[in-house]
């Protein structure tokens, strides 16, 4: 697996490519993942979201050469650009009406380091977060959430 | 108890009132138009709506606030007529002025949310996946060796 870079802020103003849309890849034996993808499209966004379970096959034809598929979220433009880890989160949230702002804030120059050791914490213990909030017999939590999927 | 000026007060107390508001509504009116053009770009009929509430707000809450605060207990004297009025017109103009400053926040809300819709991702991408990835329609099965679209 390749290290992951560190999050670089881009400026609003430039030639950055806006994303049409975005594919979201998330780890679907992961009770939390779940319940966020859930969130997540129940969210009013600014740019059309498509989730992808990250072990799916169809996810492994299209972005297999991504490095990171199966251990970092991974979020993919319709251009092709690829964020990945804590980047990826915060591009997430940029796609959400309500979120937007707070994406721009947390990865600012004060905030950034830390919400970069938030979302590895996060991503990194998803399992044993997922069995602390719903603590279920099935080992490392990895079991279906009642509710959590549709 | 003979209150000899207090009719005088209460005239020139309205008079003002009236003119000010009337004036700081036309300013509100014809300024707030400009932001809101520019917010509203491709409804620029609902631009015009809601400048229109605003300075109806405007209006409402100057007037019903200058109605309440309009009774004076007495001024027998000049002297005493020209304190009331100033204290009454010195209330009346801290009211207008909040009321100003809000409207500018409005405004200013406005306009950032419009924005923002329009701002690219806050974090670069890690990588960028290689042209054939990128389809016309965002969420189409990538077809090998497509034309790149970029």
């Amino acid at each position: 697996m390749r290290s992951l870079p560190r999050l670089r802020q881009q400026s609003p103003r430039g030639d950055a490519v806006i994303p049409d849309a975005l594919t979201v890849l998330y780890d679907s034996t992961c009770a939390l993942c779940v319940r966020c993808r859930d969130w997540l499209s129940k969210q009013e966004a600014f740019v059309p979201l498509r989730f992808m379970a990250c072990g799916s096959k169809e996810a492994r034809e299209m972005y297999g050469s991504v490095p990171w598929l199966g251990e970092e979220l991974v979020v993919v433009s319709d251009h092709g650009d690829v964020w990945a880890g804590p980047a990826a989160f915060i591009t997430a949230l940029w796609a959400l009406r309500e979120w937007r702002e707070w994406s721009y804030r947390i990865s600012g120059p004060e905030l950034a380091p830390l919400a970069e050791r938030f979302f590895h914490a996060i991503s990194s213990n998803r399992r044993s977060i997922a069995a602390m909030i719903a603590p279920d017999s099935c080992e490392g939590g990895t079991c279906r959430v009642p509710h959590a999927y549709r | 108890m003979e209150t000899p000026y207090l009719v005088p007060v209460y005239a020139v107390y309205a008079t003002v009132t009236l003119a000010l508001t009337v004036f700081l509504a036309r300013t509100l009116f014809r300024n707030g138009a400009v932001f809101l053009e520019d917010v509203f770009k491709d409804t620029p009929k609902l631009g015009e709506a809601v400048n229109r509430l605003l300075v109806v707000g405007f209006y409402l809450v100057n007037l019903g606030y200058a109605a309440l605060i309009m009774k004076a207990t007495g001024a027998d004297t000049v002297v005493e007529a020209v304190e009331v009025l100033a204290w009454k017109l010195g209330a009346l103009l801290m009211s207008l002025a909040f009321m100003h400053f809000v409207n500018l926040f409005v405004f200013y809300r406005i306009r950032r949310r419009s924005r923002i819709a329009q701002l690219p991702p806050p974090v670069l991408p890690q990588m960028q996946l290689p042209a054939y990835y990128v389809s016309p329609n965002a969420f189409a099965p990538p077809v090998a060796a497509a034309v790149p679209a970029r």
